[in-house]
């Protein structure tokens, strides 16, 4: 079993990490000059063939341009590993593609569901917390962490229907799981602001209570407020707000590895890749290097 | 039904507004909830954004005719939907078959068969135009006046199914067709 304490343990400065989907070769010349590792999302380069979904061949050669100038790293978002009857089996192989050609650090996944009953909802319900949903997860965290040998990770998502009842808090829910399975965290600094917005999350209260020692990775994003709700589409630049809750978290996960930019591929026209290699500088210059300061 | 189950496949229900969940405190507060209408959009933002990207000429007639964003949310809501783009797309324009319009039927067979074919998915198949295809899909993409019908002419355009995969198209008259007592088109 590959748990994050048998491969990361102690304080080191974080890698900074960024997100990279394929067909912008000008943009991955200046990444690999900015960051030491690439998030694939294995499903967003995905193409049919002969009925069959396979990871792009192109996109994947990009990639192993880059290695081993950067190492690689993989986040999903349509496993669905909280699905009441199956996992989307589809994800799976996906990652055994990206497994059999790349030797990635870790891997991660939203802690959510996307299929039910066999059917796609086109977005992700948050996990309900509670005894019997604890259960599920973990068990599929074992499942998956013997699958494959390098360290899982999981993510928390936005909520954003209303709260379902609950037999833990959202920080009590993520503790258990990563005690019952020892498998590593994602925590999403840009997810607690939107929590917070949305939900009245209250973040200090939320970090105080999580163990924050599984913490691997760190998102970073910035999204857009629409009809009175924050939202984590990834298509904006950090706000300062977000950068100062990163740090705080920086200072307190004792075996983070990553900080990660996200963006999706359809706002880097919209961003340009000035903004995307700057946002990159500023956060190697204001979060990372704080890291390093300690 | 386990109260996980009870609680997701309530959830997918409302979110494609296919009824009123059982009787579940929960899932009755979440029905009349904002939250819920801004995660309906949320879905159907990305299907149409998807889709969009996927099938550029089904989407930009369907957005000049002012109705494609309506048949996206209701495809979603109606039908079992892929999460992979390519299955998604595929599946919309399949719906559009039997679309009352008949350009509306021609343009969506024609980017279905060009995503199956760039899948590599053996499907013969034989769309019928009542305009004459080039121009049509000229003015859908520049944004041009579209071409009025051609009441004279039938356009058969067929796509071969087999590698190489090869499209060819005829054009019929329907005049000597549509004499007294032979039905036209």
């Amino acid at each position: 079993m590959a748990g994050f304490e048998a491969t990361f343990s102690g304080r080191q400065a974080p890698a900074l990490a960024t997100t990279y989907e394929g067909g912008d070769p000008a943009l991955l010349q200046r990444l690999v000059q900015l960051v030491d590792l690439i998030e694939i999302a294995p499903d967003t380069i995905v193409s049919s063939e002969r009925g069959q979904y396979i990871l792009r061949p192109e996109v994947l050669d990009e990639y192993a341009s880059m290695v081993p100038k950067v190492g690689l790293i993989a986040h999903g978002i349509g496993l669905s590993i909280g699905s009441f009857d199956h996992w989307n089996h589809d994800y799976l192989r996906l990652l055994d593609e990206l497994f059999a050609r790349f030797d990635l650090k870790w891997h991660s996944e939203h802690l959510a569901c996307t299929v039910v009953a066999g059917e796609s909802i086109g977005t992700m319900f948050s996990m309900p917390r509670t005894q019997e949903a604890l259960d599920l997860v973990c068990k599929r965290v074992d499942l998956i962490q013997k699958l494959y040998p390098i360290p899982f990770l999981l993510e928390h998502v936005i909520q954003l229907l209303p709260d379902a009842p609950a037999e833990y808090t959202p920080a009590g829910f993520l503790n258990a799981i990563t005690s019952r399975t020892g498998c590593g965290l994602v925590l999403d600094a840009y997810n607690l602001e939107c929590d917070a917005h949305n939900q009245g999350l209250d973040i200090a209260a939320f970090l105080d209570e999580l163990d924050l020692t599984p913490v691997v990775e760190m998102h970073l994003a910035g999204g857009v407020e629409f009809e009175g709700f924050q939202l984590d589409v990834h298509s904006g630049l950090t706000r300062e707000t977000t950068l100062t809750l990163a740090r705080d978290i920086v200072k307190r996960a004792p075996n983070l590895r990553a900080v990660t930019f996200e963006f999706l591929k359809e706002a880097v026209g919209l961003l340009g890749h000035d903004a995307i290699c700057g946002e990159l500088a500023r956060i190697q210059q204001t979060v990372l290097r704080q890291a390093v300061l300690q | 039904m386990t109260p996980l189950e009870l609680q997701q496949r309530g959830l997918l229900d409302l979110i494609k507004c296919r009824g009123t969940p059982p009787n579940d405190p929960y899932l009755q507060r979440v029905e009349g909830s904002r939250e819920l209408a801004m995660m309906r959009k949320i879905a159907v933002w990305w299907r149409t954004f998807q889709i969009e990207s996927q099938c550029r000429l089904t989407s930009r007639l369907l957005k000049r005719l002012g109705c494609f964003e309506a048949l996206v949310a209701d495809y979603f809501n109606k039908n079992v939907t892929s999460p992979f783009i390519e299955e998604l797309s595929r599946g919309f324009l399949r719906s559009l078959r039997l679309h009352d319009d008949p350009l509306v039927r021609a343009v969506s067979q024609l980017e279905y068969a060009a995503l199956n074919a760039q899948a590599g998915l053996p499907e013969a198949s034989e769309i019928l135009w009542d305009r004459h295809p080039d121009v049509a899909c000229l003015a859908i993409e520049n944004g041009g006046e579209l071409p009025a019908p051609e009441p004279d002419c039938l356009y058969r355009v067929r796509f071969s199914g087999q590698q190489p995969f090869t499209l060819t198209c005829t054009c019929e008259s329907t005049v000597l067709a549509s004499g007294p007592g032979v039905p036209s088109r």
